[in-house]
């Protein structure tokens, strides 16, 4: 084997490892968190169509739910992010790192959205429109850090299917500052 | 040797009649008057419908709503949609109700210059006059904020608007928000906000080299080569279909991110589900994925 046949091989060899490591080669903290997110989608979309009405009603699977989502929220979910675990194969933004605050706050916020949604069980589907009370108004900000959050007394009185609804935006707002699309 | 130079000058005076020809051609149609009163609750819900929240707040950067939006990068240079507050300078506080509709409807600015398309104002043709009042209604509702935007940051030549009157003339179609009888009226509705305000085709139907929708051949199978390098999925009602896609679930993403796979929209959907639909009734979000999912041809 000539010189320049070793380096083609070399090179053809690293993007091959460097695309292996790309899909699905995650390991350490990165992995941790993919697993974390895997956990949270699973339990959304077991959730998802009680939460549309197709399907019986239960609470107690609703408890359970917010739980996993509670124990992979908050804190939980941001010590995953330590500076310098960007880049690939992680998804995570370099968004995440420059504003660290919004994203710890999203991830607050979904933590505090778990606990209303495991207080809210019991009140089931629609009660109201609250997610949709901005409507009528060219001022309805909608950032990701507006501070129309809710306490948790608050969330307690709404409708289970309301609560979740809100924690399914969190996730998506989440998604939208922070997680790198596929290209 | 003459007859070479010759034809150069020909060309050089024809192109330049052209150009000067083009620069005043007169596009669009007179506006129109309108005197309904507006409603200022539809005129917002139409807004929030339309995408003018958006796209003209950037709210990234914690601007004041409508003040202006992030830049947008495509492939004719960066764009920054502009401030539509009330402010006399820097905003549309100037404006007459038919400079509005005029630029709202038919994409052309009050000193009669055409807007780039990536103001989606193709979509926007078929608002009655009682939508564009209801939307200048509401937005005589927002505070001015003195605040100028940045000009288009476009190369030659698609900083010359005149080659617009071109493009007007050749890609410029009505959107197809027509109702169809007999497929009932939610269909219908949906039909009109997915064709027309919601606009999805501006980001799910492919473009071509002049940055038009290849709406005949294309219309819905998605786009590779979104404005900041992003791609969108076809959402022809096949392809929904076969991803897992049903009335009921794309009416709940549409209000919620939330897909199927339990996964959570990013990206710009997420934009679109979060500063958009998720402010729309559900009957209104039920019709959209009524038509989406259901067989039509749009463009």
């Amino acid at each position: 084997m000539n010189y320049k046949k070793l380096v083609t091989t070399a090179v053809a060899a690293s993007i091959f490892a460097a695309t292996a490591f790309a899909h699905g080669g995650a390991k350490g903290i990165v992995k941790e968190r993919m697993d974390g997110m895997s956990a949270l989608g699973d339990t959304v979309k077991s959730l998802a169509p009680m939460m549309r009405g197709e399907g019986d009603y239960d609470a107690e699977a609703v408890r359970q739910g917010a739980e996993v989502i509670r124990s992979h929220a908050g804190t939980s979910l941001t010590k995953l992010f330590p500076i310098g675990s960007g880049g690939m194969p992680s998804e995570a933004k370099d968004t995440v790192w420059q504003d660290w605050e919004e994203f710890a706050a999203l991830s607050e916020r979904l933590h505090l959205y778990s606990e209303g949604l495991a207080l809210a069980a019991d009140n089931g589907l629609m009660m109201t429109q609250e997610t949709t009370a901005n409507t009528g108004t060219m001022m309805g900000g909608s950032a990701p850090m507006a501070s129309n959050a809710l306490g948790l007394e608050e969330l307690a009185e709404m409708s289970a299917e309301g609560v979740f609804a809100m924690i399914s935006q969190t996730c998506s707002a989440c998604h939208t500052k922070f997680r790198a699309e596929a290209k | 040797m003459r007859l070479f130079y010759t034809g150069i000058l020909t060309a050089a005076v024809l192109g330049s009649a052209v150009v000067a020809a083009s620069v005043v051609w007169p596009i669009g149609k007179a506006p129109e008057k309108i005197a309904l009163p507006g409603d200022v609750q539809r005129g917002a819900y139409l807004a929030r419908a339309g995408g003018c929240i958006a796209c003209h707040t950037n709210f990234d950067s914690g601007g004041a709503p409508l003040a202006g939006g992030a830049p947008l990068k495509t492939d004719f240079g960066t764009f920054y949609p502009p401030n539509l507050t009330t402010d006399a300078t820097h905003g549309i506080g100037g404006w007459s109700i038919e400079n509005f509709a005029k630029a709202v409807r038919q994409g052309i600015s009050p000193e009669g210059d055409p807007y780039y398309p990536t103001f989606t104002y193709p979509f926007y043709a078929n608002f009655t006059d009682q939508d564009i009042a209801d939307l200048w209604a509401a937005f005589q509702t927002v505070p001015p904020v003195a605040q100028s935007t940045p000009e288009h940051d476009t190369p030659f030549p698609f900083n010359q608007r005149w080659g617009l009157k071109f493009w007007r003339a050749a890609f410029l179609k009505e959107p197809q928000t027509n109702p169809v009888p007999d497929n009932g009226d939610t269909w219908n509705r949906g039909r009109l906000l997915v064709e027309g305000a919601t606009h999805c085709a501006a980001c799910h139907t492919g473009r071509n080299l002049a940055g038009a929708r290849k709406s005949d051949t294309e219309h819905f199978q998605g786009n590779d080569r979104l404005p900041g390098g992003g791609k969108s999925p076809a959402i022809n009602a096949e392809t929904l279909k076969m991803r897992g896609w049903n009335v009921n679930n794309l009416a709940y993403a549409l209000r919620t991110g939330l897909t199927p796979s339990g996964d959570a929209f990013g990206g710009t959907m997420g934009e679109v589900v979060l500063q958009g639909t998720k402010f729309l009734s559900d009957d209104d979000r039920k019709a959209m994925a009524t038509y989406l999912l259901d067989d039509h041809q749009g463009g």
